[in-house]
């Protein structure tokens, strides 16, 4: 078995093997390495959009790069669904965020206001919509809903045969993917870097860190403090229904399969095993207050996953100040940004330079506003 | 007995909380109500009894002939449970199973009775929870007129329904040959029963006979044998099963040595086994280990049937095989040890109640590593060599399907799930769980025991969405998804939890 690679991968996830991904189809040799089985796995917890609407307040940077991944996803998947041969179900009919009171409803509409006034290179249309706009669109939502916003960016995919195609298309170049292979030390050898795990020790030019919340640990092996926390989403599946939702909204989407998944939920807790009965009955009680078709659905699986949150929400990308060659990229929203991950992040990792574009997203801004 | 037929009679809380009325759940009750606990049990079928003892409260006693008396001791277990202070929900699922978070709070259950969602506490949980069939995929089991040789013994338990026209078995164990005689007993056409059980077996299971003469098993399992072989054809040695038919199961074909042979059905009854349903154990995080001998995963006990989470407790074949008998004395020690930790009766007064039961309980597991290793399924029935043979059938994944996605490397069966669907449907993985374990042990060389197994989640049963959003919602809940604490007159659902 070889240990030597032009790069490796830290972090098995959708973030590393989006960027394996990228990496191996720009003909480097690359090694992806992975935890084991039972692991934190932000990858098999979400929501699966390929989001754009309301993300941003706070960064212009940010917006600007989920629009960048949201307008290259098409293209993104049709190469990679040619490489793999199964489609992810991916589309882009727009999508709703929807609201059970005036309240939230105000509270939305202050937030898009706030993003629109931020300035954008290329600012898109968010509408504010009532009730009975909604309903027009959606004649299925009921009556408790008095309004909610539309934006025509926002789309959706499977996002577990996505998992899955990183992976395949990642193996179809040439990429060596390796379970159960925690990384346990990081030196400087040989001009790149030596990785210790369990099993061996893998040489690489460089390494990118994508390993979710443990990010925070690695970080250090390379002179990096990546402020990531834990923030803690529960889902609800139902069994598959016949198609009544050709768009996705923020908080309840039909896969391609017929299944209807609800979420989302925010709580700051570091234990993805533990599940708040209590917050599936709020996200099941406002799912049948939108649609109460659902009400006499059955749910099949619930669970918790953990999103990889920095201080400030947004994500971070760095090269190590005292270490070449080495970089972190940490995030949420792996679906949205998995195709600048594979096909804007991956480039400029193989040519060994971030771009001037990413300042923005590096740690360097937690470490300033301390100071200040 | 006092039986609950609404959500609405439940207490919300209990002492201690069963979970089956099987041989060990109804064992458990009686011996925790006597010390004076607070009891509920609960149990998805109408009456009490589990699969071994099932409707046995309901039958009159002239049916014996066809079940056999072995069955009628179920009436032993039953009479003093229809008699214990207790509650006793029937008809009722159980779909979570939420440990305590700290060592003073409660455990809780979230159940379902008549269309309507209840989270009750409990101090401590025994699962009683059984034993489920070993699925058995081989080409043609998903048709029409396949069903496990279970299910048929349901029907007749229940029902005395036995199953339409030329009907063959297939399969290994001793609930094969037990339920070849109770229908032919009862009258059904049966034109052979096909041993699947791997010959070589017989020689790794010697070492354990002496044991196993010892055991009360072994004069009732030879009479079953001998009994069904003098009434149909018994043909062992089986290999590469597979049922045909376009929509119905028409004809089983099947290798013996070098001899082909295609037999008209229009039953097909397959078993190879059972193995300890652990489903809400494993939807808890309790640790689970692989037995060898019995061939699947179990969750972990210690002598009093503590599992690795506290306040919870596992007894009968539901943490691990060893038949009702040993069942309803492991269901009593669970009990004790749950009295014994909850301070119910003193330590003094468990153990002088529990010598004589750890006793009894040594005595019906003795023998039993002769059984496990005899009727080891042969590895063709345990990992099917056909590409096109169906595996998970909630999701049509076939076994090429998944010998694809394991060469991809992924770490285990949960990244496999992930990627390819399987077990993910409303069985939550019941019917394709140990095939998977096994053929990924057997395409990387490893024991199950370094593969694992699917890791759970609530509800391990399928529950309606309007039943969850009828639970009660806490403002920390409210906060989590709307990002808003509820004003206290807005919260539809009363006072918060």
């Amino acid at each position: 078995m070889t240990n030597n690679f032009d790069f490796a991968v830290v972090g098995g996830g959708l973030v590393g093997a989006a960027i394996g991904y990228g990496l191996a189809k720009r003909g480097l040799k690359v090694a992806m390495l992975d935890e084991g089985d039972v692991a934190k796995r932000a990858s098999r917890g979400n929501f699966a959009l390929v989001w754009v609407q309301s993300k941003g307040l706070g960064m212009p940077a940010y917006a600007t790069w989920t629009r960048r991944s949201s307008d290259h996803w098409g293209t993104f998947a049709r190469e990679l669904e040619e490489r793999v041969g199964f489609s992810m179900a991916y589309r882009r009919p727009g999508g709703f965020h929807l609201c059970l009171s005036q309240d939230e409803l105000d509270r939305r509409a202050a937030n898009i206001n706030r993003l629109h006034n931020q300035g954008e290179s290329e600012p898109y249309r968010i509408d504010v919509l009532d009730g009975d706009e909604i309903r027009r669109h959606l004649p299925e939502v009921g009556p408790e809903v008095v309004g909610g916003t539309y934006c025509a960016l926002d789309g959706d995919v499977n996002s577990l045969k996505l998992f899955r195609a990183l992976h395949e298309g990642f193996a179809v170049e040439g990429g060596h993917y390796r379970s159960g292979s925690l990384v346990q030390e990081i030196a400087g050898a040989q001009g790149g870097y030596a990785l210790k795990t369990d099993e061996a020790v893998v040489h690489a030019d460089r390494i990118v860190l994508a390993a979710g919340l443990d990010n925070v640990r690695l970080g250090k092996m390379i002179g990096l403090d990546v402020p990531v926390r834990p923030l803690r989403g529960q889902v609800i599946v139902t069994e598959k229904t016949e198609p009544f939702l050709d768009m996705p909204l923020s908080t309840v989407r039909q896969t391609d399969e017929g299944g209807v998944m609800i979420g989302d939920s925010q709580e700051e807790a570091d234990d993805y095993r533990v599940m708040r009965p209590g917050i599936n009955a709020v996200m099941a009680d406002r799912a049948v207050r939108m649609f109460p078709r659902l009400a006499n659905l059955n749910v099949v699986r619930t669970w918790s996953a953990l999103r990889v949150y920095s201080r400030d929400g947004f994500p971070i990308y760095q090269e190590s100040p005292t270490h070449p060659g080495a970089f972190v990229a940490s995030c949420h929203s792996g679906v949205t940004l998995a195709a600048a991950h594979a096909d804007l992040l991956a480039p400029l990792l193989a040519q060994g330079k971030l771009s001037s574009d990413l300042d923005a997203f590096s740690s360097r801004r937690f470490h300033v506003s301390a100071t200040a | 007995m006092r039986r609950i037929t609404v959500a609405a009679e439940l207490a919300d809380h209990y002492d201690i909380a069963i979970i089956g009325a099987g041989p060990a759940g109804m064992s458990a009750a009686v011996e925790a109500s006597l010390a004076g606990a607070t009891v509920l049990v609960v149990d998805e079928n109408t009456a009490p009894g589990g699969q071994i003892y099932r409707a046995v409260t309901r039958h009159s006693r002239g049916h014996d002939d066809v079940l056999g008396a072995d069955y009628w001791k179920g009436a032993s277990i039953a009479d003093p449970f229809m008699a214990a202070t207790i509650d006793f929900a029937s008809s009722t699922t159980v779909w979570s199973l939420d440990p305590a978070e700290e060592p003073s709070a409660h455990a809780t259950i979230g159940l379902t009775l008549a269309g309507s969602a209840r989270r009750v506490e409990a101090r401590a949980v025994i699962l009683a929870t059984g034993a489920m069939e070993r699925p058995m995929p081989v080409p043609g089991w998903t048709l029409p007129g396949v069903m496990t040789a279970g299910a048929a013994q349901i029907a007749l338990k229940s029902i005395a329904a036995i199953p339409e026209g030329p009907t063959v078995l297939a399969g290994c164990g001793p609930l094969l040959y037990l339920l070849a005689s109770q229908l032919l007993k009862a009258g059904a056409d049966i034109t052979a029963v096909l041993d699947t059980a791997d010959a070589g077996q017989r020689l790794r299971a010697l070492p354990h006979l002496p044991a196993f003469l010892g055991s009360p098993y072994f004069a009732k399992g030879l009479r079953l044998l001998v009994d069904v072989r003098r009434q149909t054809r018994v043909i062992s040695g089986i290999t590469d099963l597979a049922i045909d038919g376009d929509a119905h199961a028409q004809s089983v074909t099947f290798r013996r040595g070098r001899r082909s042979e295609t037999l008209p059905v229009r039953t097909v009854l397959l078993h190879q086994g059972v193995i300890p349903s652990i489903n809400l154990a494993s939807s808890a995080d309790c640790a689970i280990r692989w037995n060898e001998h019995q061939r699947a995963f179990q969750p972990e006990i210690d002598h009093l049937g503590r599992l690795s989470v506290p306040g919870l407790f596992a007894a009968g074949d539901g943490a691990g095989i060893g038949g009702a008998d040993h069942a309803a004395v492991e269901g009593r020690i669970a009990a004790l040890g749950a009295l014994s930790d909850l301070g119910l009766i003193t330590q003094g007064e468990a153990e002088t109640r529990l010598a004589p039961l750890k006793q009894e309980r040594r005595r019906y597991r003795r023998g039993r590593a002769f059984l496990d290793i005899l009727y080891r399924p042969a590895q063709q029935f345990l990992s099917p060599p056909d590409d096109a043979t169906i595996i998970c059938r909630c999701e049509e994944v076939r076994a090429g399907q998944l010998r694809q996605v394991i060469e991809l490397g992924v770490p285990g069966p949960n990244q496999l799930k992930t990627f390819i669907r399987c077990g993910m449907g409303p069985c939550q993985g019941r019917l394709c769980a140990s095939t998977v374990t096994e053929m990924m042990a057997e395409q990387r060389g490893v024991s199950p025991a370094e593969i694992g197994t699917y890791r759970l989640r609530a509800p391990i049963k399928p529950v309606r969405l309007s039943e969850l959003a009828a639970l009660p919602q806490t403002e920390d809940a409210v906060f989590a998804v709307t990002g808003r604490r509820p004003e206290p007159s807005t919260n539809p659902k009363g006072p918060n939890l």
